[in-house]
Order: structure tokens, then C-alpha cells, then sequence
């Protein structure tokens, strides 16, 4: 069996289990739950370790460099004179899964663990979880655009229920909200797959294809067809590939988010539980990053190259943006929220500028953040399971009361405002350096773009130190007196050894950069090769 | 890049590499095994006492003699290497044995200062890391890495300013150091960024070496060409700018200056620690590392713009009361000095009076630390509510601290820069090169120099207020309350050991030989510019002459205002005065202004995301509703009306002919008959 067929389906098969179990079991849900992220975890470091670097290896446009393929036929139907549908099972990874993958899979463990913090239908809530585990999963392997599609939107489903039925008091607004904005960037997505596949022919059996590797080779288009570079076709009034691209931007661009599409995210990390948040945050956003690289620049390139001011822009309006939104904030899970958009902003400003060292600092940058905002979202979720309350000045002094927290609290803040030693640091310089190099390496982006992105790191140490000033310094002070006081008790033996693996990935990716640098280099360097070509 | 080096020199190295980690290793120690045990200071101290040891060896085989260079891969990105190393030459062996042997005594200070802080073993695990970030920024060889420690500085002395992280006022104070520094930051960032762009490389030999990158390039038609690339001029201004932010920032010149007087809410030793050797002589350090950097222009900047915060801070420590906050402002002032001579040329100068300064400053901290900490013990025996570090309720403790006030005196004395102190040494040596450099240059650049001179007489000036103030005179503590118990003295072991050591240190032979002459001082030697050890003119009589008598003057007149209280007294009240008191509103201008600015923009910000993002949002939300609500009306009342209407007709209708057929025979027999009528009537009328 193919690993990362296992890696993808096992979660769907304990998922089973849960839902067979008879509901007098539920205590054993969580352990059930969590012994199959382990398990993927287990797997993913394995593919980690076994994953091969080198030119050969590269992937992006090659078929043949990709490793761990499995390729099967799902969907084929002979439509007689119209040729035959061609739909596959294939999936594969390179260098820029590979690491996202890992911390996914590490991501997932944590979000399990957090879930232990749930009461009410313990059954649905971990199939769910389990369902949306597989379906994240299978977006960074699947290859295939169909595939990819199903995943994208199966995760969808799971999310609206965990937001909407396990959520804050305005969950359903929340839920609904994320659920629609989604889903308005993905209809679109589906239109937008569909004139690929009619553009696009696989080269072996002649059939139209939904390869997304095929799609990214020029040879493969159908003369003639909507979107082949040379057709020049228009889609109303504009070049079908810019639509194309813009199209697929926007899907995306939701997902990370880009300002201005990213207001689902603040409600919907305040609605949500701790565990959705932390997926949200950790691993949703990154499907976004993910999917611009994989998809938007990979089969558009010349729009990407064409777009990349325009990306690069969007890119440092998040970063200033969400920093000044974060520094407005008196709730501490609503302030982490825009932080999110602003140190995505980073990923974008890094792919844009299309050099080696922007979209390594890029990749990095949501390895970082995947590992820093599950922790910080891990983190609230502590205050607010034992309060119920999250206001930044409903506490002051919690340094005093919760000294083992407030070690986590600053180790979290410090790293995610780029303190060299953790990973956000090596990520966000290199995606500046990126992102100022660009102009003198390609032409992309003029210089002033870095200066304005840096002045994110500023900001973000503005509101971080603000709030450890005024949370977790001077005197203790709680709004809910003596009751809080005894609520708040320190850290547990859970907590910690769920916060523990993060501050060390944390450091460990700021001190070796390489354990990232070295799996994604040779796929960096051939997309920004092949980004070059157009 | 990377030649081999030979048996001995690879030692060195690795001596280097000790003397940096080992205070780390003490961090580790502390951090993992000890805890709040006493014996973490202990540890710390022992670390740093072999740092110092080592640092001294690497400097003796390293000074003057060669640089040492290692580097290995640290990370590959794109076709970048990174390499990770140690650059051993004059500049970054002199600072390596300075802050090694600064912190020394400052660790055995510690112990006793803080032996009574619950917090001791936190205390002594930040100060280890704090002291192993400052010495591996100094001998990093890679911007990266320089960046990386440089940040690390910060962190650390965050943490140590706020240690006593329950007073609102150190948190306050610790948040506005990092986030001054991270302007600093950023602008650091963005410099090696540029010199990225431009030079593809982090390398600090390869970049600022004597035959390395920078030194090849030139600025011709806007444009700034380097041996690999180039990139338009304005980007070498830009880089400029920020290494100057940098600067200004660590080392706290104008504008970025107004973290460090606020720094002073740590412990004092710490503030020692900050003030002499680490934190701000990073800046200065940064100035040497990239002097290759700038340009005549921006050389002048510097200069103007150390001289003006040195007269700046020199006016404002005139007038403070509190006894840490003269002497900060005094650290301000000095760095200026520091800046300023970097800025006119005086590179040997200015890494001259960086060494001699660490010393003097420290001591004098150490001074005030006991000072403080005895006030503290009279305040806590006698329940006072007094600020004990308010200079104006002290007096007359020579007799008190006999050891203290000799130390006292000599840091004093070096700080103004009287002969047979180090401070003498290295301050004519500045001025007399500024003087010298405003030579042939327009009546503009005579400010520079004239101002240094100001500043001198102004140092006079506020040094003898304070050891006056402090020393002289009587206990007025005392005096207000007479009943008061005191009994304080110089100290443990602890205490006196760092004193001697570091007064010894304030006094010329460590320098020279020669306790008049800075040319013959042998740091000056270790660095380029040998021209200024000619003694081409008067300057170099005159200045020196001119400088001291009117700082004896400066005293004397100090004392006499002070002490015999019989002469005129300062007006308290004034334009001037209040300026100086208020620290030139600057502070007062950044919390009004800018950081109402940022507030309200962020405010707005936010508001427009509610509003007007979110707003559109809604809004669509809201069309849509009302276009399902419609549609549902529309379904409700018209497409269904229709039907129900079809229905409703069709249901008359029906109901009507259904009364034709109920089975009574009277309706049958009218039925019939109304046929029949209708028939006829057709007939009748119609078809004939």
C-alpha cells in the first residue's frame, strides 16, 4: 500500500471506529482520536526522513520527480466521440509539501490534544475532526485537480459543524460566514478546473486530463483552447488566463487570508473551539499559501509574473494591516487573529517577489507560523477554558499567578515577533530579502515593498509587548477577583507536554534552518526556474 | 574563503568559542539544574571569570597581530550559502577581553547586591545570557548572526530592565526599550538586506574588509556600483539610515535615546552592566564593523549628530535629581562623544574612550547601586517614604562610605577627564581631532568641536554637583528626621572587590605609560590611523591645557554653590531650566504625538474593518436577504396566487354546477325548464 495513501485515509478509518462504537464508549473517543494523529504523525516523519533531496528530485513540473506517487484511475468514462473522461487518483509530493505535511500532521496531534476540552457529542465531534483531517491531508498530496477539488471542499463540511455546533455564542453567524465566504471562492474554482480540463490533454492517452502537472506544461494545451498561452482567448472582455489566475487568487487568497477577504477569519477563530482554531489557524491558512504556489503560479505562471506587483502589494497591505487591526484589539483570540494576517502577509510578499530566498522564507514562514499559532490559539484556549473570558484588560499579573504559562505566553510572543533563535525570524528575513532582491533579480518588485513589509515586525512587537505588559506583568488584578484567582491555576502535565513539542520545533527551525532549507531547496530552485521560463 | 589555519591559531579560536559559550553554558546550568539556588550566581560567576580569562589570552595572541577567520555551512537558501564563524581581529578581540572583564566584577557585585531578591537565580540566568549574547556579537562573523546576538541584546536586557516584573513601572519601561531598539531593529534589518541585494553575501570580512566589497565599490551617476552588482545610489543612503537607526537605537543617540534614562527601573547592577560594556557599546561596535560603510556626508552626520545628542544629554543631567538618571543621561552624553568621533575620523578615539568609558561608568554605577542600596536599607529600618535614589536627601557619606566615595572620586574625576585618569586619555584625544577635522571646512563644522568643548565643562559641572551632592556636605535624611537610625557602611567583600578593581582601571597606566599623552596610548596603535599620532600643532598642546583649567574651574564653582552655599544660587525657574528638567519634552513629544498617532491609526484601521470591510460584507449579506425575501413574496403571493386563484376559480365553478345534480327533483324540473327556455330563446332569437 502507498504511504501516503495511508497517510491520507487512515484518520477516515479510525474516524469508523468512533462512529460504530456505541455513544457509552465516548471517554475512549479522544484516546481513539489521538492515537490515530500519532500514527499519521508517525508516518509523516517517516516520509520526512525517507523523503529524497537533490535536482532529480525536485518535482514542481516534472511527473517523474515526484516521490511516494500513486496514481490510479478513479474516474473514466468513455463518452465516444467526445474521447473518454479522464479523472485520476494521483498523488505525490515534492519539496514543498513535504514540510507542510509534517507540520500538519504535528499540528493535528495538538489539535487532538486541545480536544480534550470538549463535552457535548463527543462521537460527532471526533468523526468530524477525523473527516477533516484526511480531507487537509489529502490537499497537500493530491495532484490531481479533481482531486485536489474534492478534498478542498470536503473539508468544508466538517468545519462549518465543528464552528457552527461546538462554537462561541455567535458560532452560527461565525460558521455561516466562513462557510459562504469559502464557498464563494471555490464555486468559482470549480469553473475555472473545468476550462483546464477542457484546455488540457494528457500527452500519454490523448484524453483530457485534470493533471495539474500536465496542466503546467504548454505542450499539453489544446490549440485553440480557452486556456492556451498562444489562443489569446478572452473571458468576458479580459484574458481568459488572467481570469483564470484571478480567479483562482481570489480562492486562495480567502483561505490565507489576503486582506481585503479575511474577515471570516477573526469571528471565526473567536467562535470557534480551541482545537478548530487551532487547525484553522495552523493548517487552513496554509492550504491558502499552498494553493497559490501549487495551483495559481504553477499553472499561470506568465500572470504570476505579470501579477506580482500586484500580489506583492496585497502582501504588504496584510502585513501593516492586520498589525495595526491586532494593535486595536481587547481580545486576546481576536488580536492572535490579525497577527495571522499579518504574518501570512509575509508568505505572500515572499511568493510574489519569486526568488530562491522569498519563497524559501515563504515555505518557512507557514511552517513557522503553523507550529507558533497553534500554539499561541493553545495558549488562550487555557485562559479561556478555566475563566471563560479572553478581554486583555479583565487580567493583569498573571506572571505572579501562572509563572509556568507566562514562560509559554513569552516564548510564544517572542518568537512569533521574530526573535532570532526561533523559526519566524530566518522566515520573515528572508522573505524581506526576498522580496528587495526581487528587483534587481527579476524586476518584480520595486525596493520600497521590503522596507514597508519590515515595518510589520515593529508593529508586531508593539502589540504582543503591549499585551504582556498589560496581561501577565505588575500586580495582580482580575475582574472576576478570587473566584478567577483560584480558576486560574497554572499549566498541567497536558499542557505542557502539548506546548513543549511546538516551543522546540519552534527553536529547533530557528537554529537549523536547514531541517526545512535542505527538503525544499531543490523544489524552490526549480519553480523559480520555471517561474522564470513563463 | 576559508584558508587553514595553523595549529595554534585554530586554538585561539576555539579559546574565543569557550569564552563566548561559557556564560551560555551557565545559563543552561542555571536554567535546567539549579533554579532559584544561591549557588546559580555562583555558576554565572565562575563562567565569566574564565570568559574574562580567556578573552584576555585571545586578545594578547590576536591584537596587533593577525585576524583569524572560521567559518562552516550553516544553511543553504536558493544558491545562498550561509556560513556560521568567528572573526577574530582587533576590533572584536578588544571589545571580546572588555566585556568579559566589565562584567566581572559587575557578577561578584551581583551576588551580594541581590542576595536578599527572591528572583536571584532568574537574576543570574538572564544576566548569563545577556552577557554570552553581547559576546557573541562580537565576534560573529556574518550579518545574520550579528543581527541575530544584536536582538538578543535586546531580548536580554528586556528582561533584565523589567525583572522586577510586578512594578508597572519596569514593565513600562522594559516594553519602551525593546520596541526603541526594534526601530533599530528593523532599520539593521533592512542595511543587510541592501547589502544583500548588492553583494550576495553576509560575510562581515568579505563586506567591510580592508580590500573587501564595500571598499570596491563607488558611487557614480546615481547609481551604486559594486564589484558584483549594482543598484540605484538612494539604497546606500537607505542603508546608511538604517545602520544609523541601529545605532541611535542601541546606543541611545537622538532621536532613539529615551529608552535607556527609563532603563534605569532594573537593578543597578544591571544598569552598570548595560551602561559600561554591553548593550550600548553594541551600537559603537556596529560603527566600527561598518565604518567602511559611509561616506564623508554621512560620516558628517554622524558627527553632528553624536555632538548634538552629547550637549543634549550633558544639559538634561544637569538638572535631574534622580542619582541613576544623572548618570544615564551622563552614558548618553559620552556615547555621543563616542558617535561624534566616529563621525570626524577619530576611529581610534573612539573605540579608545568606549573602553575607557565601559570602566569609569561602571564604577560609578557600582557607586550608586551601594549608595542606593544602603538609602534603601535607612528607608526600610525607619519606615521613610522617600525615593531613595533622589540625590537631593543625601549628604555628607564620605565619612559614611569611605571606600565608596574614593571610587566615587576617581570615576568622577575620569568621567570629567582630569590628567592621570583613563578618561583624560581618550577624551582630549576626540577633541582634539575634531578640532583638527573642522580645520579648513566652513564656520558650520566648528560647531562640532565647540560644542564637544561645551560639553566637557557641562560634564565638569553636573559629575561634581552629584559626587557633591552625595558626599559632601551634611546627611540631609538626617537632618529632616533627626531621630533616624543608620548604620550603613561600604559593604561585604563583595562590594569593595569590584570597586578597587574597576578604580584601578579608571587611572592611566592601563592606557599609558605616559600619564599626559593619548598618542602614546597603546590601543591607538591597534588601529588604522597612525597620521593622528603626529603631533602636527597647537591642538594638541593647547586643547588638553585649555579643557582642564576650565574644568577645575567648573568645579570649583560647583563647590562653592554646593557646598559653601555662599556665591549665587541657580535660578530654579526659567525657560532653560524647565527644558532641562523636562528632558526636552522629547519624551513627552513621542507619547503625545507618535504614539497617539499609531493608536488612532490603528483605531481607524480597525473601525474600517468593522465597518467598512466587514460593512460590505453584510451588505451583500443583506442583499441577498432582502432578494430571498422578495423572491419569497414573489413565490408566495404571485406565482402561487396565480395558482391558487386557477384553483379557487375552478373550485366556484365546480361548486356552482354541483348544485345542479343533488337529487332533488323540484331543481331537476327547474333545470329541465330552464333548458327548455334557453332552447327556445336560441331559437327564437338567434337562429331564425
Amino acid at each position: 500500500m502507498n504511504i501516503l495513501t495511508l497517510l491520507i485515509f487512515a484518520p477516515i478509518l479510525f474516524g469508523f471506529i468512533i462512529l460504530l462504537l456505541p455513544s457509552s464508549w465516548r471517554a475512549s473517543f479522544k484516546y481513539i482520536t489521538l492515537i490515530a494523529t500519532l500514527l499519521q504523525l508517525g508516518i509523516s516523519i517517516w516520509i520526512y526522513l525517507n523523503f529524497k533531496t537533490g535536482p532529480t528530485n525536485a518535482g514542481i513540473n516534472f511527473v517523474d520527480e515526484f516521490q511516494f506517487v500513486q496514481k490510479l484511475p478513479w474516474i473514466h468514462l468513455d463518452l465516444g466521440s467526445a474521447g473518454s473522461m479522464q479523472i485520476d487518483y494521483f498523488v505525490g509530493i515534492d519539496g514543498i509539501s513535504v514540510t507542510l505535511l509534517v507540520m500538519t500532521c504535528l499540528v493535528m496531534v495538538i489539535a487532538a490534544v486541545a480536544s480534550w476540552e470538549i463535552k457535548g457529542n463527543l462521537k460527532g465531534f471526533f468523526a468530524l475532526f477525523l473527516l477533516l483531517d484526511m480531507a487537509v491531508i489529502g490537499v497537500f498530496c493530491a495532484l490531481d485537480f479533481f482531486l485536489f477539488y474534492t478534498f478542498y471542499e470536503l473539508m468544508l463540511l466538517p468545519l462549518y459543524f465543528l464552528i457552527g455546533m461546538w462554537g462561541g455564542a455567535r458560532r452560527e453567524y461565525a460558521a455561516i460566514k466562513f462557510f459562504l465566504y469559502t464557498l464563494f471562492g471555490s464555486v468559482f474554482m470549480l469553473l475555472v478546473m473545468v476550462g483546464l480540463y477542457l484546455s488540457v490533454k494528457d500527452p500519454v492517452t490523448g484524453n483530457h486530463t485534470f493533471n495539474m502537472i500536465y496542466m503546467m506544461d504548454q505542450a499539453n494545451y489544446i490549440q485553440g483552447s480557452v486556456f492556451s498561452v498562444l489562443s489569446n482567448a478572452t473571458l468576458l472582455g479580459m484574458p481568459a488566463r488572467t481570469v483564470g489566475f484571478v480567479v483562482l487568487f481570489i480562492a486562495f487568497a480567502i483561505k490565507v487570508p489576503v486582506v481585503p477577504l479575511h474577515t471570516w477569519l477573526p469571528d471565526a477563530h473567536v467562535e470557534a473551539p480551541t482545537p478548530v482554531s487551532i487547525i484553522l489557524a495552523g493548517v487552513l491558512l496554509k492550504i491558502g499559501g499552498y494553493g497559490i504556489i501549487r495551483i495559481c503560479m504553477s499553472l499561470f505562471p506568465d500572470v504570476a509574473h505579470s501579477g506580482a506587483f500586484w500580489l506583492g502589494l496585497l502582501g504588504v497591505i496584510s502585513i501593516l494591516y492586520g498589525a495595526f487591526n491586532a494593535l486595536a484589539q481587547r481580545d486576546l483570540k481576536r488580536m492572535i487573529a490579525y497577527s495571522s494576517v499579518s504574518h501570512m502577509g509575509f508568505v505572500l510578499l515572499g511568493l510574489a517577489s519569486q526568488t530562491a530566498e522569498g519563497v524559501s522564507g515563504a515555505v518557512m514562514q507557514m511552517v513557522s507560523h503553523g507550529f507558533l499559532s497553534t500554539m499561541l490559539f493553545f495558549l488562550v484556549g487555557v485562559v479561556y477554558n478555566r475563566v471563560h473570558n479572553r478581554d486583555i484588560y479583565n487580567f493583569r499579573g498573571l506572571g505572579t499567578l501562572m509563572p509556568k504559562y507566562t514562560v509559554y505566553i513569552m516564548i510564544a510572543f517572542f518568537a512569533s515577533l521574530g526573535l532570532p533563535g526561533f523559526s519566524a525570524f530566518i522566515a520573515e528575513a528572508f522573505s524581506l530579502a526576498g522580496a528587495f532582491k526581487s528587483h534587481s533579480v527579476n524586476g518584480l518588485l520595486p525596493y520600497w515593498m521590503a522596507v514597508c513589509g519590515s515595518v510589520g515586525i515593529l508593529l508586531s512587537a508593539a502589540y504582543l509587548l503591549w499585551t504582556l505588559q498589560r496581561m501577565f506583568f505588575g500586580k495582580i488584578a482580575l475582574k472576576g477577583g478570587d473566584i478567577w484567582k483560584n480558576a486560574l491555576t497554572d499549566l498541567n502535565t497536558r499542557e505542557t507536554l502539548t506546548l513543549l513539542p511546538l516551543a522546540l520545533m519552534a527553536l529547533a527551525l530557528g537554529l537549523m534552518p536547514s531541517l526545512v532549507f535542505a527538503k525544499i531547496n531543490d523544489s524552490v530552485l526549480a519553480l523559480v526556474e520555471f517561474l522564470q521560463i513563463k | 574563503m576559508n584558508q587553514p589555519l595553523s595549529h595554534t591559531d585554530a586554538q585561539t579560536v576555539t579559546l574565543a568559542l569557550i569564552a563566548v559559550l561559557l556564560p551560555f553554558a551557565a545559563f543552561v546550568i542555571n536554567f535546567l539544574v539549579l533554579g532559584k539556588s544561591k549557588a546559580t550566581g555562583w555558576v554565572s560567576t565562575l563562567a565569566i571569570l574564565a570568559s574574562a580569562v580567556l578573552g584576555i589570552t585571545v586578545f594578547f595572541k590576536v591584537w596587533d597581530k593577525q585576524v583569524m577567520h572560521v567559518q562552516y555551512l550553516w544553511f543553504t537558501i536558493g544558491t545562498t550559502k550561509l556560513y556560521a564563524g568567528v572573526l577574530l581581529n582587533n576590533l572584536s578581540v578588544l571589545l571580546l577581553a572588555l566585556v568579559s572583564v566589565i562584567a566581572l566584577p559587575v557578577h561578584i557585585y551581583s551576588t551580594a547586591y541581590m542576595n536578599d531578591d527572591e528572583g536571584y537565580g532568574h537574576y543570574f540566568r538572564y544576566l548569563s545570557f545577556f552577557c554570552f549574547s553581547m559576546l557573541a556579537l562580537v565576534v560573529v562573523d556574518n550579518l545574520m548572526l550579528f543581527y541575530a546576538f544584536w536582538e538578543l541584546v535586546g531580548f536580554s536586557s528586556y528582561l533584565l530592565i523589567g525583572f522586577w516584573f510586578t512594578r508597572d513601572s519596569a514593565v513600562i519601561a522594559n516594553k519602551k526599550a525593546f520596541i526603541m531598539n526594534r526601530i533599530g531593529d528593523i532599520g539593521l534589518l533592512t542595511a543587510i538586506i541592501i547589502l544583500f541585494t548588492q553583494y550576495h553575501t553576509f560575510d562581515i570580512a568579505a563586506l567591510f574588509g580592508s580590500d573587501g566589497l564595500i571598499v570596491r565599490s563607488v558611487i557614480t551617476h546615481g547609481e551604486w556600483v559594486g564589484p558584483v552588482g549594482h543598484i540605484p545610489a538612494v539604497w546606500q543612503y537607505v542603508a546608511f539610515g538604517g545602520i544609523f537607526l541601529a545605532v541611535a537605537a542601541k546606543s541611545a543617540q537622538f532621536p532613539l535615546h529615551t529608552w535607556l534614562p527609563d532603563a534605569m527601573e532594573g537593578p543597578t547592577s544591571v544598569s552598570a552592566l548595560i551602561h559600561a560594556a554591553t548593550m550600548v557599546a553594541a551600537g559603537v561596535f556596529l560603527l566600527g564593523r561598518a565604518y567602511a560603510l559611509f561616506t564623508e556626508t554621512e560620516l558628517t552626520i554622524l558627527a553632528f549628530v553624536g555632538c548634538f545628542t552629547a550637549f543634549m544629554a550633558a544639559t538634561i543631567a544637569l538638572t535631574q535629581n534622580d542619582l541613576k538618571r544623572i548618570l544615564a543621561y551622563s552614558t548618553i552624553s559620552q556615547l555621543g562623544f563616542m558617535v561624534m568621533a566616529m563621525g570626524v575620523g577619530a576611529y581610534a578615539s573612539s573605540l579608545f574612550h568606549l573602553a575607557t568609558h565601559a570602566f569609569f561608568k561602571c564604577l560609578l554605577f557600582l557607586v550608586a547601586g551601594i549608595v542606593i542600596h544602603q538609602v534603601k536599607h535607612i528607608k526600610d529600618d525607619n519606615n521613610l517614604d522617600i525615593d531613595p535614589q533622589n540625590i537631593l536627601h543625601l549628604g555628607g557619606l564620605r565619612k559614611k562610605l569611605p571606600l565608596t566615595f574614593i571610587a566615587a572620586i576617581i570615576g568622577g574625576l575620569a568621567l570629567i577627564g582630569l590628567p592621570l585618569t583613563s578618561g583624560y586619555l581618550s577624551k582630549d584625544g576626540i577633541l582634539i581631532q575634531s578640532f583638527e577635522w573642522s580645520e579648513g571646512r566652513n564656520i558650520f563644522f566648528k560647531l562640532v568641536p565647540t560644542f564637544g568643548l561645551l560639553n566637557t565643562w557641562l560634564t565638569a559641572f553636573y559629575v561634581s554637583r552629584l559626587i557633591i551632592k552625595v558626599f559632601f556636605g551634611e546627611f540631609r535624611l538626617q537632618k529632616m528626621n533627626p531621630h533616624i537610625k543608620i548604620h550603613i557602611g561600604d559593604g561585604s567583600w563583595q562590594y569593595k572587590l569590584p570597586l578597587i578593581l574597576l578604580a584601578v582601571c579608571c587611572l592611566f597606566p592601563l592606557f599609558s605609560l605616559n600619564p599626559l599623552l593619548y598618542e602614546d596610548a597603546w590601543l591607538f596603535h591597534g588601529f588604522f590611523q597612525i597620521n593622528f599620532l603626529v603631533r602636527s600643532n597647537m591642538y594638541h598642546t593647547i586643547i588638553p591645557a585649555l579643557v582642564n583649567v576650565l574644568s577645575i574651574g567648573v568645579m570649583y564653582g560647583a563647590w562653592m554653590l554646593y557646598v559653601k552655599r555662599n556665591t549665587w544660587s541657580v535660578p530654579q525657574t526659567g525657560f532653560l531650566f524647565r527644558m532641562s528638567c523636562n528632558e526636552w519634552y522629547i519624551d513627552k513629544f513621542y507619547n503625545r504625538v507618535i504614539v497617539k498617532f499609531v493608536l488612532i491609526l490603528s483605531d481607524t484601521l480597525y473601525w474600517f474593518d468593522i465597518k467598512v470591510v466587514d460593512g460590505l460584507v453584510n451588505l451583500i449579506q443583506s442583499i441577498g436577504i432582502a432578494f430571498s425575501k422578495m423572491a419569497a413574496w414573489f413565490d408566495h403571493y404571485i406565482i402561487d396566487g396565480l395558482l391558487n386563484l386557477l384553483a379557487a376559480v375552478v373550485q366556484g365553478i365546480g361548486d356552482f354546477a354541483r348544485r345542479f345534480q343533488r337529487g332533488k327533483v323540484q331543481y331537476y324540473l327547474y333545470s329541465m325548464l330552464l333548458a327548455l327556455i334557453v332552447v327556445f330563446i336560441l331559437k327564437i332569437l338567434i337562429w331564425t
